[in-house]
């Protein structure tokens, strides 16, 4: 039992869903990420160890193979499949309070934009990561930014955009937002974007990876 | 003085030419908006007329005849009888788009608004059925809507993913005889050819924007876990696709002959920004095979030089392109990481032609000023011009937003680069 941890960290760095997932081939059969969380959670081991020490862990894991270019993007997707599986069994923990969250982390694809992998990637490495999600989808206009920040005061905000033709919609954005909050935590990614950007339009941080991101909001966390 | 599709021909077997060819509304890959279409008639003192979208999804607007002219273009496309969205490109009429501009759409393009005020397409322009493509307000063309039907692990069916590869219809044949006895006729630019069907696993591709009903893995992030996941499936869904590849392209090859010069056999994206979306090893061990059957059958049977198009950071899969097969990588990326077009002359430019990277797409050619647009074109096609083995293609098609007078600036760039 006291492998369990490490256990369930493995599983969410290799994508190991439950134990009927046939992937990866060398866990066939083994219990997966939402198996062993539970068995954690039955065994009385604090939710806050197995968020840290099982989910965080795992995450930070493939995140930094991600960064150095040894995993790629079906591998991390694979990966969130994991977490999310085992986050499941957590999130009554979170309801209680039982375990805090780290922050709000409000993130979305900017308007006119439908493009969505790389922020669902970087939303599930951030609710990894402990924080709380809010992920406002994709296409989403200021309104709807500045609605979601009401509701969560001292959240951070990460903008996406894959389009040069929608950058100028991110530029707006972060505009609406600075006139209301200009000390507010705004991160800008995508694949156009870039930190010459990021400061041009007054955002608070880019990174052109997952990992930047989260690497960052500890700083801001801790 | 040669032609343009003996300047292609030339440059196409890596040798230098009289000048570099151009390619600007070929492909779909190598295309121009319509909005900048219109504007770049304006710019050249060509009389207005409503522009044809010839590529909904992207929406994409003609290069005609005349424009070529006007911005010295050598290369235009043969295309498929059908759009992305299963509807032919005939019976054309106005449509007005978000941006206020009147255009010509073919009658299959069928659309409505939905409560947000974005626009939806059918597929094979039948209204009855699930929209498959949304174009939201402040875009400037269309994604596709994924309809993915709840997947059941056990009985997952390749088969169900290969709905899409049938044999080449008479209507398809035909309409490629009559393109290429036209082309014949009144052209003397080079010809590339998209003729579909080939592409392995194109993430554009796999949700069916055509189909009414598309069946088995259709979501994007499905897709790429697949490809880890169940390597299996994708297996049989590529060895059933390339048996139905070559004997199409058997086909096609019998009513194009040699008129096509290059043909366009897979969009399939490898890169990301600073990275791949697979290793080399899973690349080797999952697409080589298969584009390597095809591209050997069109090097035994055929003059078509391959053109392969992958977005993004491909540099570690350079080499595994060229043992695949591949001819012309496209579209030379040439911001991403590791692609600078310096080293890629360097290592790979004996060995392969590239077919783009003129033009940073990303940053100079919609943000930079004229005078950095034309000295930045300049200076790549001196890069990659050296010695041949260049076609000047942006990287990736030309976006609604750039400034007509950008675009303008980089046809001076390539004129000055030629001398001329």
């Amino acid at each position: 039992m006291n492998d369990i941890l490490p256990r369930l960290s493995l599983c969410v760095e290799s994508g190991k869903v439950n134990q009927a997932a046939a992937y990866p081939p060398k866990m066939k059969g083994q219990p997966g990420a939402d198996e062993l969380c539970r068995e954690a959670i039955a065994a009385g081991v604090p939710p806050a160890q197995i968020l840290e020490e099982g989910l965080v862990s795992g995450m930070a894991r493939i995140g930094e193979r991600f960064s150095q270019g040894k995993a790629f993007v079906p591998e991390m997707l694979l990966a969130a499949r994991a977490m999310t599986a085992a986050m499941a069994h957590l999130r009554p923990f979170f309801t209680s309070g039982e375990v805090k969250r780290r922050g709000v982390f409000v993130v979305g694809t900017v308007a006119g934009d439908l493009h969505d992998i790389g922020k669902n990637i970087v939303a599930m490495m951030v609710e990894g990561a402990g924080w709380e999600v809010v992920d406002l989808g994709v296409d989403v206009k200021a309104e709807r930014f500045l609605a979601e920040i009401e509701k969560h005061p001292g959240c951070v905000v990460g903008l996406s955009a894959l389009l040069t033709t929608t950058m100028v919609n991110m530029e707006k954005i972060v505009a609406d937002i600075r006139a209301r909050h200009p000390a507010l935590n705004v991160f800008v990614g995508g694949a156009p974007v870039n930190q010459e950007f990021c400061k041009r339009i007054g955002a608070s941080f880019y990174s052109p990876d997952p990992q930047g991101v989260v690497e960052r909001l500890k700083t801001l966390a801790a | 003085m040669i032609t343009s599709r003996e300047r292609l021909e030339r440059v196409l077997l890596r040798k230098t030419a009289d000048r570099i060819p151009v390619d600007m509304g070929a492909t779909s890959v190598t295309g121009v908006h319509v909005r900048v279409v219109e504007q770049l008639r304006r710019a050249t003192g060509l009389p207005y007329q409503p522009v044809k979208v010839i590529e909904p999804y992207q929406m994409l607007g003609e290069v005609d005849e005349q424009l070529c002219d006007a911005l010295g273009i050598d290369v235009v496309g043969l295309w498929a009888r059908k759009t992305m969205f299963g509807f032919e490109n005939q019976s054309w009429r106005e449509f007005r788009t978000f941006w206020g501009q009147v255009v010509l759409v073919p009658d299959g393009f069928q659309t409505t608004l939905d409560q947000n005020g974005d626009l939806l397409i059918y597929p094979e322009g039948d209204r009855n059925a699930a929209p498959s493509g949304r174009m939201p307000k402040a875009s400037f063309f269309f994604d596709t809507i994924v309809r993915q039907e709840p997947l059941d692990e056990a009985h997952l069916d390749p088969q169900d993913n290969l709905e899409e590869f049938a044999p080449y219809s008479q209507e398809d044949l035909a309409h490629w005889s009559r393109a290429v006895a036209r082309y014949r006729q009144t052209s003397s630019r080079g010809l590339i050819g998209s003729i579909g069907g080939t592409a392995l696993g194109d993430i554009a591709m796999v949700p069916g924007p055509w189909m009414k009903r598309p069946r088995g893995v259709r979501d994007i992030a499905e897709w790429y876990m697949t490809l880890v996941a169940r390597p299996d499936y994708v297996h049989a869904i590529f060895e059933k696709q390339t048996e139905m590849a070559l004997a199409n392209l058997e086909a096609a090859h019998r009513v194009i002959g040699d008129a096509l010069q290059a043909v366009f056999l897979c969009g399939t994206d490898f890169g990301t920004q600073d990275s791949q979306f697979c290793s080399v090893d899973t690349f080797q061990e999952l697409f080589l095979p298969y584009y390597r059957r095809m591209n050997d059958w069109i090097h035994r049977h055929t003059s078509w030089k391959v053109f392969k198009h992958s977005c993004g950071a491909v540099e570690p899969l350079i080499e595994s392109f060229i043992e695949a097969g591949f001819d012309i990588l496209n579209p030379v990326q040439v911001n991403a990481a590791g692609m600078d077009p310096r080293h890629l002359k360097e290592r790979f430019g004996s060995r392969l032609v590239f077919w783009g990277g003129g033009v940073d797409t990303q940053k100079v050619l919609p943000f930079g000023t004229p005078e950095e647009v034309e000295a930045h074109v300049v200076r790549q096609c001196e890069v990659l011009g050296r010695d041949g083995g260049f076609v000047f293609n942006t990287v990736h098609n030309i976006q609604a937003n750039v400034p007509v007078e950008n675009v303008m600036a980089m046809v001076r760039g390539i004129r000055r680069a030629n001398g001329s």
